[in-house]
């Protein structure tokens, strides 16, 4: 009666995605809804970008919203995480047979598969407004999706578990959130942003992993033609090992401190 | 039953500033039902967390078959299985999902989980209840359910926290003969719990714990002669109890005359009581009725957390 441990991390990252398909009404709302807010935000953006800058404003920003779209998806692990921890429902799963750390990658590759999940109609909307991946592209395109929901899974959850009080989680969840969201350049080009805010924050702008990936997408779905496409992955990798290390290690170390 | 399944050895769990299990030493043997029995807030979910390495020691040791709850948390794990007190389940899980995930992790196919929950559900009246949300069920229900999870997986260890608290009279009998399966199969069993009967009638051995700290330790029968002068030998004689009667009988213990009737309070009554019969004998007194009291579990813990004993005594 020995189950293996990459069994049992299988178990755990599909348990969340079970519940969720218990809750496929809240679930599709969730995502008209989101698709909705990023369209919106589109929408309104539009009006302020100048055409010079950006012939199709809505073709430039539907790659970013596949990013957008993934790491919303993912990052919203922390919030069940968080309520685990807080409802002490925790408990149940640190007295599980098996290791401390199949549970707490268990865990992050739950809000990986979120994301994953999630990202799949705004793929569809990708390839519909712009154009399909080519089979060399794609590879890279579902590398870089792993790596993004991967890490944006790991951060919300180390997030939201560095403290037991509701207030506290959210609040810096929402931080975390908001900081990801708007310090990306998934609403403007990096000339708007040039001619908007002084240096350096564009080129920071420009770093942050949910542009990293906005950019990558962008070249999947042929928006752009040529980038030093190695480069950006690599950087986004280098990202992804960082916080993800991070992450794990806070995670990890609240799940054991009691 | 020598070997040593659960050795809790100086255990010291604070929360803060505040020491919730206080320098615990106690060992339970393989195959065994050990019962923690203690009041409100004093410490016995607390130590069972720590055993099911859910929280670690300030200072101390818990050690499972030889395995240290601090460094070997990964093997204990796998030994130990627990019912807690309070369910654990979102309100949206529903009892199938939940305990066919629950047999899958423990080790089960996907085959023999599936049929392992339908029996076990079955076997506790859950069946009906299986696609309902958790929100939806019963106290009782639910409890049921977290019982499950620890009569499906058949742990080594197994621990039940108050596994009664809810239960209708009816199903708390079945839990019980269900628990004594679990043992009868070979699992340790600890229960935690503040119901004397539950006690009485599941646990070969408890420990009475208060505000932290271990009082009192054995069988039941050893808990109740625990006790000082805690039975009673309730005496009918054929005539009115005089003095001298009364004299004869306070050589045993404290006595208190009511018509023909007397109550003396004694240790270890079935052995005095023949000396009684004896020494009333001898001095011409016709006993018509004896009868031995032994204390009951109400009193055994009344005098171990310094509640008063019976108000006799007095
Ligand atoms: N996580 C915690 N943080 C702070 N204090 C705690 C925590 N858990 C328990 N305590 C405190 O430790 C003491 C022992 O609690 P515990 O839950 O072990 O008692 P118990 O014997 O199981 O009681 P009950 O019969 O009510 O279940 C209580 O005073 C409780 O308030
Ligand atoms: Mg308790």
């Amino acid at each position: 009666m020995e189950v293996s441990e990459v069994k049992k991390l299988w178990l755990t990252a599909l348990r969340d995605l079970e519940r969720f398909a218990n809750n496929k009404y809240w679930l599709a709302a969730q995502i008209a809804m989101n698709l909705a807010d990023i369209f919106i935000f589109a929408l309104v953006f539009r009006g302020f970008i100048k055409r010079d800058i950006v012939p199709d404003y809505l073709q430039y920003m539907t790659p970013g919203a596949v990013a957008l779209a993934s790491f919303v998806a993912a990052f919203s692990i922390g919030r069940e995480v968080g309520m685990e921890v807080r409802r002490e429902l925790v408990d149940y799963l640190l007295v599980l047979p098996m290791k401390r750390t199949t549970l707490v990658f268990g865990r992050i590759l739950s809000g990986m598969l979120r994301g994953l999940v999630y990202q799949v109609p705004f793929i569809v909307i990708a390839m519909i407004l712009l154009s399909p991946p080519t089979i060399g592209k794609t590879p890279i395109l579902i590398a870089t999706s792993i790596i993004l929901t991967t890490t944006m899974s790991s951060l919300a959850i180390a997030v939201s578990t560095i403290s037991r009080d509701f207030n506290i989680q959210a609040t810096f969840r929402a931080l975390t959130h908001y900081l990801l969201f708007f310090f990306s350049n998934v609403f403007y080009t990096r000339k708007a942003l040039e001619l908007r805010f002084p240096q350096p924050l564009p080129d920071i702008i420009n770093i942050m992993p949910i542009s990293i990936a906005a950019d990558i997408y962008r070249w999947c779905f042929n928006y752009y033609q040529s980038i030093d496409i190695w480069q950006k992955l690599l950087a986004l990798a280098i990202w992804g090992a960082i916080l993800t290390l991070i992450a794990t290690t806070i995670y990890l170390r609240n799940l054991t401190k009691r | 039953m020598t070997e040593k399944a659960i050795e809790i050895i100086n255990l010291v769990k604070k929360f803060g500033n505040f020491v919730a299990v206080d320098n615990i030493s106690l060992t339970i043997y393989s195959g065994e039902i050990f019962g923690l029995l203690g009041p409100n807030g004093s410490g016995k979910t607390t130590t069972l967390l720590t055993i099911a390495t859910v929280y670690k020691p300030t200072s101390g040791d818990v050690r499972v078959y030889g395995y240290s709850v601090v460094s070997d948390g990964d093997k204990v794990r796998k030994m130990v299985g627990i019912a807690f007190q309070e369910p654990k389940a979102l309100g949206i899980d529903k009892p199938y999902d939940l305990l066919l995930w629950h047999a899958k992790v423990v080790g089960y196919s996907g085959e023999e989980a599936r049929k392992v929950v339908k029996d076990v559900m079955e076997d506790l009246g859950l069946w009906e209840h299986r696609n309902k949300y958790f929100y939806q069920l019963s106290g009782g229900t639910r409890k049921k359910v977290e019982i499950a999870k620890v009569l499906i997986q058949k742990p080594k260890v197994a621990i039940f926290d108050e596994p009664t608290a809810q239960v209708d009279v009816v199903s708390k009998h079945y839990l019980w003969d269900k628990i004594k399966e679990l043992k009868e199969e070979g699992s340790t069993i600890i229960i935690a719990t503040n119901d004397m009967f539950e006690a009485e009638r599941m646990c070969e051995r408890i420990a009475i714990i208060y505000k932290g700290k271990v009082k009192a330790i054995g069988t039941i029968k050893e808990l109740k002669d625990f006790v000082p002068l805690g039975d009673t030998i309730e005496l009918e004689l054929a005539s009115y109890a005089d003095q001298h009667v009364l004299d004869i009988l306070s050589r045993f213990g404290k006595v208190r005359g009511l018509g023909n009737k007397v109550l003396i309070y004694v240790n270890r009554g079935e052995e005095v009581a023949i000396d009684i019969i004896d020494a009333l004998r001898r001095s011409g007194v016709k006993i018509v009725r004896i009868m031995v009291k032994e204390p009951s579990l109400d009193d055994v813990f009344f005098y171990i957390t310094g509640a008063k004993l019976k108000e006799e005594i007095s």
